[in-house]
């Protein structure tokens, strides 16, 4: 292992516990954009702290798989930390580098979820986790597409490092597809994130709720588990969008300090959609993730109209 | 090994008689003979060098195995010996306990003959024998008019389909293809095209699958499992002989055609398994999605083999190898669960069961682990042979050819929907079945079964994690069962080139030790008395419970187009007060409607027609035959018939 990589490994490892200040980021600059004072970007962490000493409520009916879901899903979002690279470097954590099994490490936190949601009964919880199941059949498929042109400019790979490596440099903007495949991400993040116009983190109101409405019941070191896997899976999605799609030249030092200052600037572009952007009716999900697959498919004809690279 | 084979073979074959006289011994002289097989599969497959006869063209009867046959048969009997274990349990107090027992035997048999076949004849009287006995034996355990209708459906369908294998196998007989190579110029067409009709209709491809949902729940449930998750795949192992290895170098079309029909499979087989209310039945649409996952893993390997990607070409085709076992553990594992639900509860309606893995927790949590490895969730096995499936269309998808690329970037798209779509199925499926309250008497009654089912589900679910932990080490066993070199050189990391690599047994233990540990900490803090679900303010009652089709509304409304759902709503109403309201829905095949429907009309309409000529009266059958001689005559003498 060279010191480049350990050094990536030791950002990752810190991306644990730095994750929800991104959250917390997205919030306050949001207050701002709207006029209100909102919340400090340390706000996630009292949050975090409150629940940590609350007592655990369970609803009646649940029995261990309740219990046992936010284990699940904050191991699983750990360890998809750990697979997306930071300054194009990752460690070797025994756990591989691949775009393919990171998506399937956060489809397994959906699943747990989603069962954990059968196991209240829980009328909201069960909308919830309905929708939000519906939604990443879109959204994986639209995903898919995106990987798929971020892995023919890395010449056909999906190891995260190579397709961070190939997204260095200035060449890759030359191709349309890159474009197209950078638009896309963005409108897959923000579904994949629970963020609006697909769902809202902030909504008070069950019937609107989409990822809040299927963990609806927890509470106490549970809740806390879920708070932090979610405000992970943002720095995930912002980190990987960082590897991929932000311009940036070679070389880990550079990268790096584009990493610095590219999350506060995705942060507040979430912010900014937040605050243009209303919910959708989520009957208009997949026409506004189809754009992003469609966008996909019109890069890969640019791609093969122009021949192989 | 030959001496171990046919002990085996001996072994299961005894179990038919015994178990007409004797009943209990029977299955474990069977189950002997199983495990007897399955060791000196294993040891073909291992050493690779074949034992018995090698195929020919000609008509005496032979038999033998070679390393492809091994690993079928391994899968056989590895779906075999849970299945078996089931039946000891679940016929224990059945009227029919020995004739059905027999008939499973008689069935195993059968498969295995195919499997052991080498040449057409006894082939294709193995393979009528293995379309055969269930039908007799789903017939033997219930005989209502639907189970007959079911029957019928399933009998003629693959019949009419089967003429298929029949043409292939033949024709390649004909040709000395047999074992051999059909030479270039050869009738590579017709073959490969019956072959697909064939072999696909017995696997269950679309538009060919109308039997299977039909068949495959009204079987008693070990039949079930054994016709998913190993019939099926016999007929791939058809397939799979036939166009990779019989017919030549598999064409490009061949190919494309495989991961058209395989996309359609797959997304088809799990769109419907998400609307189905009957367990078994969603479970047979799910086998439909997964012979449509192997198909499109074959589909790469054709592809990738005809583009000169030999080292991809291997991979796709131990993927496909691989996910074949993989659903035969959990699908055996899936269908042995329903089993045991229907034996404590009162039938497998979805929406009547509920709260079992509290009262059933053997079956139950067995049952959820086959719901997360059939919904492709890492680590477990599911994810590995759907991963590398995955990464074998994509590099379709990289192929510097545009309709190569295209056609497998949207069988890679196809497939990662297909898996979203699955995780949804499953939630559903485990959440109704096992979780929440029980919703009918029966249900909240039911108890755990014995301890021949428990481990019957125990050994299936092992199957699937052991599966998932060594796919590294299987992929180049598989692979080299095919025609591309060279075999990827994986290990146990599955580092392949072009991947970030799938570190199977990596995810199992990192998961695993990190959910105890979380796991450990949340659960240490501090804990409140319970408290009822949140419903603004009110308790959540039986009115209240969420139904399966309520849960896939949404997607529901979003795929109308393709749905296509009937919904009748009649509200009763005396003046001013609503007095019943009865809803119905029904979301209707679209194959049925729109292929098989129409296909049935004209064949009625023709059949009408027909009986016109058939009066009855005996002269005019005597002016037929003479109209045939005349025409005959005239035929020979233009010199159309030689």
């Amino acid at each position: 292992m060279t010191a480049e990589q350990a050094l990536a490994g030791a950002l990752q490892l810190a991306g644990l516990g730095v994750a929800p200040l991104a959250a917390g980021l997205v919030q306050t600059l949001k207050g701002r954009l709207q006029g209100r004072r909102g919340p400090g970007p340390l706000q996630p962490y009292r949050e975090l702290r409150r629940l940590w000493r609350k007592s655990t409520v369970a609803p009646e009916l649940a029995g261990p798989v309740y219990r046992l879901a936010p284990a699940v899903v904050v191991a699983s979002t750990a360890l998809a930390l750990l697979v997306v690279p930071i300054g194009g470097q990752a460690p070797d954590w025994g756990l591989g580098h691949d775009a393919l099994v990171l998506v399937g490490l956060l489809a397994a936190g959906r699943f747990a979820i989603g069962l954990a949601t059968w196991d209240t009964g829980s009328g909201f919880a069960l909308m919830g986790a309905s929708r939000d199941l519906t939604f990443a059949v879109f959204v994986e498929g639209a995903l898919l597409l995106v990987i798929v042109l971020a892995a023919l400019a890395a010449g056909g790979s999906t190891d995260l490092t190579t397709m961070a490596a190939a997204a260095a440099g200035a060449d890759v903007w030359r191709e349309p597809a890159h474009w197209c495949a950078a638009v896309a991400f963005a409108l897959v993040a923000l579904a994949e994130t629970g963020r609006q116009p697909v769902d809202n983190p902030d909504t008070h109101l069950e019937l609107t709720m989409v990822h809040e409405g299927a963990v609806l019941e927890y509470a106490g070191r549970e809740q806390a588990g879920l708070q932090w896997a979610a405000a992970t899976r943002l720095w995930i999605v912002l980190m990987l969008g960082v590897a991929l799609f932000v311009p940036k030249a070679d070389g880990f030092g550079v990268q790096l300090a584009v990493t610095a200052v590219a999350i506060p600037t995705l942060c507040a572009a979430v912010a900014l959609t937040e605050t243009v952007l209303a919910k959708m009716r989520i009957l208009r999900v997949p026409l506004f993730l189809g754009g992003g697959a469609a966008l996909c498919l019109i890069g890969l004809a640019t791609l093969l109209a122009t021949g192989p690279a | 090994m030959t001496t171990a084979l046919v002990a085996g073979a001996a072994l299961v074959a005894a179990g038919i008689p015994l178990s007409l006289s004797r009943g209990p011994a029977a299955l474990v002289v069977a189950l002997v003979g199983l495990v007897v097989l399955a060791a000196a599969a294993l040891g073909v497959l291992i050493d690779g060098a074949p034992v018995g006869a090698a195929f020919h063209d000609g008509v005496e009867p032979r038999l033998g195995l070679d390393g492809l046959s091994a690993f079928f048969l391994l899968v056989l009997a590895a779906a075999a010996v849970p299945a078996f274990l089931y039946a000891s349990d679940a016929l224990r107090d059945s009227p029919v306990r020995r004739p059905l027992t027999a008939l499973t035997a008689a069935f195993v048999l059968a498969l295995v003959g195919v499997l052991a076949a080498r040449d057409a004849v006894t082939f294709l009287a193995f393979w009528e024998l293995m379309t055969l006995v269930p039908a007799v034996a789903i017939l033997v355990a219930r005989r209502d008019a639907a189970v007959r209708r079911a029957v019928f459906v399933y009998l003629a369908i693959t019949h009419i389909g089967g003429a298929g294998v029949w043409v292939a196998m033949l024709t390649l007989a004909h040709e000395h293809a047999l074992g051999g190579r059909l030479a270039a110029d050869g009738p590579q067409l017709l073959v490969l095209v019956s072959a697909l009709i064939g072999f696909g209709t017995k696997a269950g491809l679309m538009p060919l699958h109308a039997w299977l949902p039909r068949a495959h729940p009204v079987a008693p449930s070990h039949l079930s499992a054994l016709m998913s998750g190993v019939m099926l795949k016999i007929a791939l192992y058809g397939l799979v002989r036939v166009a990779f290895e019989w017919a030549g170098p598999p064409p490009l079309w061949l190919g494309i055609a495989l991961l058209t029909v395989g996309a359609v499979s797959a997304l088809g087989g799990v769109l419907y398994a998400l609307v189905q209310r009957e367990l078994k039945r969603l479970l047979a649409f799910s086998s439909i999605e997964n012979v449509g996952i192997v198909s499109l893993a074959l589909g790469a390997a054709a592809v990738l083999g005809a583009e000169g990607e030999a080292a991809w070409s291997a991979v796709a085709f131990g993927a496909a190898l691989l996910h074949v076992a993989n659903h035969a553990a959990f699908k055996g594992l899936l269908f042995l669960g329903a089993g045991a639900f229907a034996h404590e509860t009162d039938g497998l309606s979805l929406d009547r069961l509920g709260g079992l893995l509290r009262r059933m927790p053997w079956t139950g949590w067995t049952f959820l682990l086959g719901c997360a490895a059939i919904a492709g969730l890492p680590p477990l096995n599911g994810f590995v042979s759907e991963w590398l499936t995955l990464q074998s269309l994509l590099h379709v998808g990289y192929a510097d050819a545009a309709g190569v690329s295209v056609a497998g970037v949207l069988a890679a798209a196809a497939l990662a929907v297909t898996a979203a779509l699955a995780v949804f199925c499953f939630v559903k499926v485990a959440g109704l079945v096992l979780l929440g309250e029980p919703r009918t008497p029966e249900a909240a009654a039911a108890r755990e079964r014995p301890v021949a089912t428990r481990a019957a589900l125990a050994l299936s679910g092992a199957f699937c994690v052991a599966l998932a932990a060594t796919a590294g080490l299987l992929l180049p066993t598989l692979s080299a069962l095919g025609p591309a070199r060279p075999a990827p050189a994986a290990g146990i990391d599955l580092d392949l080139p072009g991947t970030g690599g799938l570190p199977a047994l990596g995810l199992v233990v990192g998961l695993t030790a990190l959910v105890a540990l979380v796991w450990r900490v949340t659960s240490s803090g501090p804990r409140a008395a319970v408290a009822p679900a949140w419903t603004c303010g009110q308790r959540v009652e039986p009115s209240l419970w969420w139904t399966g089709a309520g849960f896939t509304k949404p997607l529901r409304l979003m795929l109308e187009a393709v749905y296509r759902p009937r919904r009748e709503v009649r509200i009763d109403e005396r003046p001013g007060i609503v007095v019943a309201v009865r809803h119905r829905s029904e979301v209707p095949q679209l194959f049925d409607t729109v292929l098989y429907g129409p296909a049935l009309r004209v064949a009625l309409r023709g059949a009408a027609a027909a009986r016109r000529l058939q009066s009855g009266s005996l002269r005019a059958y005597v002016l037929y035959l003479l109209g045939l001689l005349l025409a005959l005559l005239a035929l020979l003498r233009l010199g159309v018939l030689g």
